[in-house]
């Protein structure tokens, strides 16, 4: 329902462009009519008549809609400077590419349209017609399966291929590469967040991840990790560790150097040969049979390395927290634990995810802060909030904006009705910090990491310091690219612009969230709409009542749509 | 999941109608490029001459950035690092030019005994600047004991992104098929490093030293326009100079180059 809704509003906004964009056509060798018709009317605007990537719609995106004359495909299924095969274009344009605007297309366009999208973004590169040869495979044969001693292996693969230069110890993308890094274009790029694997361009099945790190994903500055980028290349495993063994040595005696020496001879012929068979020339047979032992010592290797990069994530995105997880704060009997506390690993996370602030200026078209994940216990005086959110860099207000001149840090704030509604109808404030109805705020910045502030809004710019400060107690912590946050506060304080804490009553909560080195400042930022959390009464009785209705409430997050449409009566939300 | 990915592509093309007019991305710049001959015919050379000459710049010569070294210090920033895309010596002699033949088509053959290496060493390019010849493997070395990824721009030939891990001293690349360049070369781990490879089909290229020498040897009498191309000063493609070398004889043709 939501769906079809959503698709019929795209294909308006699409229709409504490609009337604007009216194409001077341009003269396109060989290109079936259908497919430029297609083509014109749902790529252009974003990937330009030309297909240089550089339609009306292009100039807010990052990654960019891709530059077709470059033929540089990140999501193949072919090795390492190859193009990708038609499946491999159609599939991309069927499913999308999550994490950029690049939409899917399964539902809005037939299988035979796609197809002829496909044969017409080829006419934009020569090389595909050049040619002479079908793309080199990447082959799935013998792939070993998943288990606790392959992710083991695959997580030493990881250190030792480097991976970790920019995907960072556990993943999340936070590696000491990852702030200098640009695409083929010049534009700044991130390593992906291995955690997150829903965000995967090219889908997160563990083939899928294999073939990406295999074949390298072309235009960004993720290498090729292909034969004799593994260690020892061309040694079976047996003389790969003899040959560590001796390179570890001080001092090699005349019959281990002779030794190493011909491992050394072992591996430059395989080189040579892989070289070879990469430059297109013929191997003999008994050239082929080397370069398949090597390569399968390989392949082995790389299995092992995609179960532990498979490892990283969960097998789907988190159900956002409304209806069934809507999030509950647990009620435990005398002090509430404090941040680093092992009670918490027995609470289920609520996952709120957040995206970029694009109804008021300066907006965020580029979010880089996928979701807040929240937990919570509480007593009978005391709350207290587990926030956790992962952010690539820790930005802590030493660096500024080049173009504003504004400090920029890393933030956090949790934003609460000042009085909560009274009933799950009652109009709730403005989700964009406020309005006419108020908003109670925590906003946390990482350059005083042990302090929150406390807040009372009317609208986004129009927020402030309450006068009674110092009822949060606070504690928060980075690590591997994780914000950690923890908050206390009494369930009920004297101040009448604090929120008053209830079980059992469902008090609306919203996020925004700041990543400095994304120039995250003011109202360019990430936010989430209204959602819901309570305090589980106990025993709970009000359960079965109010999460159906919060849910329906909480469709919501397509805010940055709506409001388009509802500024004006913003408050009744 | 679908749904976020569809509200959001509709929340930006609304987005970017209303705040945006048709601004057009504007493009990186073209690169400047070397200009090749269509064809070129490898023999033996005899009764040649050579041309030789000095590069200089002119104008305030721009500082050499010290290069931020924002990891791996330990190996990267055990010497200081600058910026090497203007490098001018005693005499304000401009290293890292490249000076060749646009339009020879037939002369002698590459020196197949030229050793064809780019050095990452302490995190930096060694050369700044190389000459492969088309069909030729370079090698790469690392000699870092730290991770590096050999990230090479062409648009030509396909790119190169391949990591080169700090057990790895040495790893060859394939070789290309068409004339091309110069490319850029960049390690994407580390971002400071940068190098450039002209893949070239004809062997007289050369590059100057820090003293702004060049020498081009062999040359089979006649006359020829000479070009250069510089990172930062540009190329003459446009007005190359006219030289004319006699047998035995050295033609002497000096550049004083600018920024571009
Ligand atoms: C809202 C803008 C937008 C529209 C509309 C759009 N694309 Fe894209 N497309 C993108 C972006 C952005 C990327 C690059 C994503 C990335 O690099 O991570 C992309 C990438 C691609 C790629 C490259 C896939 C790869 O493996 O690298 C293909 C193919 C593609 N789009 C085809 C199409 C086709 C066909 C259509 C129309 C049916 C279309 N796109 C419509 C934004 C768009
Ligand atoms: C030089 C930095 C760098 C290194 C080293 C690197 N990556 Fe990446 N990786 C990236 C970047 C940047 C992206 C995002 C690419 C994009 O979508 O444009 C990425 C994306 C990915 C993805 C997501 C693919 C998708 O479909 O979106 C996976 C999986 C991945 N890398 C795995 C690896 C593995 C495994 C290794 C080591 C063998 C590795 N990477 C090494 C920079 C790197």
């Amino acid at each position: 329902m939501r769906n079809r809704n959503v698709v019929s509003l795209l294909m308006l906004v699409l229709g409504m462009l490609c009337v604007l964009m009216l194409a001077h056509a341009q003269n396109a060798p060989e290109a079936s009519e259908k497919g430029k018709e297609v083509y014109e009317n749902s790529c252009a605007h974003c990937h330009g008549v030309e297909g240089r990537g550089d339609g009306s719609a292009a100039e807010n995106l990052l990654p960019k809609p891709r530059d077709f004359t470059r033929g540089l495909y990140k999501i193949r299924s072919t090795e390492s400077g190859q193009l990708p095969t038609d499946q491999d274009l159609f599939d991309i344009i069927t499913e999308g590419m999550p994490g950029s605007s690049m939409p899917p297309w399964d539902t809005a366009l037939s299988a035979d349209d796609r197809w002829e999208v496909v044969a017409y973004i080829k006419t934009f590169y020569d090389g595909f017609k050049e040619s002479e040869t079908p793309p080199r495979a990447i082959s799935l044969e013998d792939k070993i399966p998943y288990a606790e001693e392959s992710v083991e292996i695959g997580k030493g693969l990881y250190v030792d291929l480097g991976c970790v230069e920019c995907h960072g110890n556990v993943g999340r993308g936070d590696g000491t590469s990852a702030p200098t890094l640009t695409d083929e274009w010049g534009f700044q790029t991130w390593p992906a967040n291995l955690a997150q694997g829903w965000n995967y361009r090219g889908g997160a099945d563990t083939e899928d991840i294999f073939k990406r790190f295999i074949g390298g994903i072309a235009g960004s500055p993720m290498p090729a990790f292909e034969g004799d980028s593994f260690l020892h290349f061309g040694l079976t495993a047996e003389e790969s560790k003899r040959l560590s063994e001796l390179e570890n040595k001080d001092e090699m005696t005349e019959a281990e150097e002779e030794e190493s020496g011909k491992f050394y001879e072992k591996m430059d012929a395989a080189v040579d040969i892989a070289l070879n068979r990469a430059e297109g020339m013929e191997l003999s047979a008994a050239e082929q049979q080397t370069y398949d032992n090597a390569m399968k010592v390989v392949y082995e290797k790389s299995w092992h390395l995609a179960n532990y990069v498979k490892s990283l994530t969960p097998e789907k995105r988190p159900e956002s927290a409304i209806g069934n997880n809507v999030l509950r704060s647990q009620y435990v009997q005398g002090a509430l634990p404090p941040m680093d506390d092992a009670a918490w690993e027995t609470l289920q996370s609520g996952y709120f995810p957040v995206v970029g602030q694009v109804v008021i200026e300066p907006r965020q078209f580029n979010p880089t802060i996928d979701s807040v994940n929240v937990k919570s216990f509480y007593n009978d005086t005391e709350v207290a909030f587990l926030f956790t959110w992962d952010d690539r860099t820790q930005t802590i207000g030493d660096e500024t904006d080049e173009t504003t001149g504004k400090t920029l840090e890393d933030a956090l704030a949790i934003q609460f009705p000042v009085k909560v509604p009274q009933g799950p109808t009652a109009p709730k404030p403005y989700f964009l910090w406020g309005g006419r109805l108020p908003v109670y705020l925590w906003h946390w910045k990482a350059s005083a990491p042990e302090q929150v502030t406390e807040l009372t809004a009317k609208g986004i710019n129009n927020a402030e310091a309450q006068e009674a400060q110092g009822e949060l107690q606070t504690q928060s912590i980075y690590k591997d690219g994780q914000y950690k946050l923890w908050v206390k506060r009494a369930l009920k304080t004297d101040d009448k612009k604090d929120l008053q804490l209830e079980p059992g009553v469902f008090v609306p909560i919203a996020f925004s969230a700041w990543d400095g080195a994304n120039g995250d400042v003011d109202t360019k930022r990430v936010m989430s709409s209204w959602y819901a959390f309570v305090l589980e009464p106990v025993p709970s009785s009000k359960r079965f009542i109010y999460p159906p209705l919060i849910a329906i409430l909480s469709v919501g997050f397509l805010f940055g749509l709506r409001a388009f449409v509802q500024r004006r009566n913003s408050e009744e939300v | 999941m679908k749904t976020y990915l569809l509200a959001s592509l509709t929340v930006f093309l609304a987005c970017c109608y209303v705040g945006n007019a048709f601004a057009a991305d504007s493009d990186a710049g073209e690169m400047e490029m070397l200009v090749f001959p269509e064809s070129y015919t490898a023999g033996s050379v005899s009764g040649g001459g050579t041309i030789s000459g000095v590069v200089t710049f002119e104008g305030d010569v721009p500082e050499m950035k010290k290069l931020e070294i924002t990891k791996d210090q330990a190996v990267c920033d055990a010497t200081e690092k600058y910026d090497e895309s203007v490098v001018v010596g005693e005499g304000n002699a401009l290293k890292n030019t490249i000076v060749y033949l646009i339009d020879i088509s037939k002369g002698k053959d590459f020196d197949k005994a030229a050793k064809l290496e780019i050095d990452q060493k302490g995190c930096q390019f060694n050369p700044h600047v190389q000459i492969v010849p088309v069909g030729v493997r370079i090698t790469m070395l690392n000699n870092d004991k730290v991770n590096h990824n050999v990230h090479i721009f062409s648009s030509v030939n396909t790119p190169v992104n391949k990591q080169q891990t700090k057990n790895r001293r040495r790893m060859p690349l394939k070789a290309v098929k068409k004339a091309e360049g110069p490319v850029s070369v960049k390690c994407d781990i580390h971002g400071w490093m940068s190098a450039w490879i002209a893949y070239v089909p004809h062997p007289y290229f050369a590059v100057t030293n820090e003293k702004g020498e060049f020498t081009l040897e062999d040359v089979p009498a006649g006359t020829y326009k000479l070009g250069y191309w510089h990172e930062a000063c540009g190329t003459n493609s446009g007005s190359p100079a006219s030289v004319t070398v006699e047998t035995g004889s050295t033609a002497t043709q000096n550049f004083t180059l600018k920024l571009k």
